[in-house]
């Protein structure tokens, strides 16, 4: 890679002068190995995949046998569809409650968390300390019928709620909760570098507070909010975790279905083809809402103030 | 009589310890342009933020228009402020940023879009409706953020140092510019600054702020003849201070003794024979000659006599630096070609024993 268009490098010259006299050199010996690292550890695997997704797997071996079946299946069988449109719908949703949750939090802990900006934004991190399924675990332990809201309730003679144990609904706040703070995150980044300043000129030119909200917050940190929504829904699209644990029998997700195919069935080829098409979702998520992000108009180009 | 539109009484706002605004009274009529003078941490920016609305005053009233405002939040009170750092929406274009107040107040579009034609063409900003402020030179958005001030003809003006980034030459021309549109629209300006010479040039009327008070309100010409206080003298116009003691009163003017001479002044409202005064005088108002030359001293002239240390040279006008005898220097100020004198010549210096000002000071 980068050959010197004369060929050689002229003699008597050490390497790190050659380097200084080409930046190209010294600019491919910098970015060279985490290219390389890319190429090899994630597109090589993604491109394996789609090449298996038209293969054939028959008794947990796989046959470069190639045809569309896989997909045939996919689309032709009603549970997939039904997997999937689970899955949509609880990414769709849990994205928004993560939103119209993370954005007061985020706002309050930018505007008004003062010194103690960076300890609030670290204990929205804590959780991350442990692992998730111990998490989850936790949250078992909170929801399900001999949790501490259960418990709390049989105490006091009440019944228990039902809609908490083992529903989709539980494993919806699962995910809720997994992934509100990666959208406080983003849009707390985004809200530090935005000047509040702005608020009272919107004020004083006529616009009362949810207008200024409307006009000048929001649009002005909606880098950080589509950010904060494409780390929710992507993961939460293909999220096999909560279901598998809070879900109960009525909660399959495509991502649980999908490693299904790669554990206890053995059906690698449709799991890849599972694979292939949650990519091709996700992907089409982000292209609908990178055109919503104007650069020009996201004021990260804009004066310095 | 109609109601001035805008009245403050008896303002007073604190930041724990610190009373930034302090019984403030104040009363501005239609159509003046006001100046808020004063260094930086005087309170200024605090009651231009109080009549604004973006700060609650602890005690005491803002009126507008005779229209109680004090409780109003900002997006109810109908000025407009422009900022020192512009403050621009940067995601909004020129023309976008110029009409957002009147789309606040829900204004049909074609007053609009006839509004917009007419500050656009008031500010010279014709051809720039599409940019975006990142796009704008310094000049030109400070114009933008006049002309989004200006739309929807607010009440009152509030412009807190929105020249201070600019540079020198393009301030001189705001300075007559932004006049210019306050007299064309009979709008108040109130317009802080700690630059004198911003707010001489501009205002009708100053106030001189200093620790939450003001230290005087009154015409330029006033404040920078006749200084209420010692504060008010060093701080607008450039005054040589000299401190003595009062020799003697003789009617309207004392005696005392300073750089090798016995001076005439004008005497302090308060200080007796014996007590200490600082007296002020301008510039400007001293008087330089070859000491050969200056013959002897007239009556109602003080004269001292000095060594001429440097000319200070700046274009229209020179500084001369005389060293007097006794150790002080005075300066003074004048055409680069007001005496032939050169560096180290015997000069004479002489003023109207009436100019200046005196007050009780600290001692010699």
């Amino acid at each position: 890679m980068n050959k010197n268009p004369t060929g050689k490098t002229p003699a008597g010259m050490s390497l790190r002068a050659a380097a200084r006299r080409r930046p190209g050199l010294r600019f491919a010996a910098l970015v060279g190995p985490g290219t390389l690292f890319i190429v090899i550890g994630l597109l090589l695997p993604l491109l394996s995949i789609v090449v298996f997704s038209f293969w054939r797997t028959e008794s947990y071996v796989l046959y470069a046998d190639w045809s569309l079946d896989n997909y045939r299946t996919l689309l032709g069988q009603a549970a997939y569809r039904v997997f999937f449109l689970r899955s949509l719908i609880t990414a769709v949703l849990v994205t928004l409650v993560c939103l119209v949750c993370g954005w007061p939090v985020a706002y309050f802990i930018a505007r008004h968390g003062g010194r103690y900006r960076l300890l609030l934004v670290l204990l929205l991190a804590a959780p991350f300390f442990t692992g998730i399924i111990l998490r989850i675990a936790a949250l078992q332990g909170l929801l399900g019928p001999v949790g501490l809201i259960n418990m709390a309730l049989s105490l006091f003679g009440m019944p228990p709620i039902e809609a908490l144990m083992y529903t989709p609904f539980a494993s919806g706040l699962g995910l809720v909760y997994l992934f509100v703070p990666f959208m406080v995150t983003a849009i707390y980044l985004s809200l530090v570098n935005f000047n509040f300043e702005l608020l009272e000129v919107a004020k004083i030119n006529g616009a009362r507070p949810w207008r200024a909200f409307i006009e000048i917050t929001w649009p002005l940190n909606w880098i950080g909010t589509a950010i904060g929504m494409v780390l929710v829904f992507i993961p939460c699209l293909a999220n096999s975790v909560t279901p598998r644990f809070l879900g109960g029998p009525n909660a399959t997700s495509f991502g649980m279905s999908l490693s299904q195919q790669f554990g206890e069935t053995g059906t690698w080829a449709l799991g890849s083809a599972m694979g292939v098409f949650l990519f091709l979702a996700s992907l089409l998520a982000i292209l609908l809402i990178a055109p919503t992000i104007r650069l020009k108009r996201s004021g990260f180009t804009g004066t310095s103030l | 009589m109609p109601s001035p539109t805008l009245q403050l009484q008896a303002v007073t706002r604190r930041f724990g310890p610190v009373t930034a605004v302090d019984r403030t009274d104040l009363a501005i009529e239609q159509g003046e342009f006001f100046a808020l003078l004063g260094p930086s941490g005087s309170g200024k920016t605090t009651l231009l933020r109080i009549i604004a609305g973006l700060e609650l005053p602890d005690e005491g009233r803002v009126l507008i228009g005779g229209q109680d405002v004090t409780d109003l939040p900002p997006y109810r009170r109908n000025v407009g402020m422009v900022f020192q750092n512009f403050l621009l929406f940067p995601h909004k274009t020129v023309a976008e940023n110029i009409v957002f107040p009147l789309r606040m107040q829900n204004a049909p579009k074609p007053r609009r879009d006839e509004q917009l034609q007419w500050v656009m063409a008031l500010l010279r900003l014709e051809g720039l409706e599409g940019r975006y402020p990142n796009e704008l030179s310094g000049g030109q958005q400070q114009r933008v953020a006049l002309a989004r001030g200006l739309i929807a003809r607010p009440a009152l003006l509030l412009l807190d140092e929105p020249l201070a980034n600019l540079d020198r030459e393009l301030r001189s021309e705001m300075e007559v510019e932004i006049r210019r549109y306050q007299k064309e629209l009979q709008i108040p300006f109130i317009y802080v600054t700690h630059n004198q010479e911003e707010a001489l040039t501009m205002s009708d009327r100053i106030a001189v702020m200093r620790s939450g008070r003001f230290e005087q309100i009154g015409a330029k010409t006033e404040i920078y003849t006749n200084p209420a206080s010692a504060f008010v003298a060093t701080f607008v116009g450039h005054a040589n201070r000299l401190n003595a003691r009062i020799l003697g009163i003789e009617g309207e003017l004392a005696r005392i003794e300073w750089g090798g001479g016995t001076l005439l002044v004008p005497r302090p409202k308060e200080g007796a024979s014996g007590s200490n005064v600082s007296y002020f005088v301008k510039h400007e108002d001293l008087q330089i000659d070859l000491a050969a030359s200056a013959g002897s001293a007239h009556i109602g002239v003080n004269r001292l006599t000095g060594m001429l240390r440097d000319i200070i040279f700046k274009g229209q006008t020179a500084n001369y630096i005389v060293a007097l005898p006794t150790g002080e220097d005075l300066i003074v100020s004048g055409t680069p070609r007001a005496a032939l004198a050169r560096a180290n010549d015997q000069v004479a210096v002489s003023w109207p024993v009436s100019v200046g000002a005196c007050f009780p000071g600290s001692p010699p």
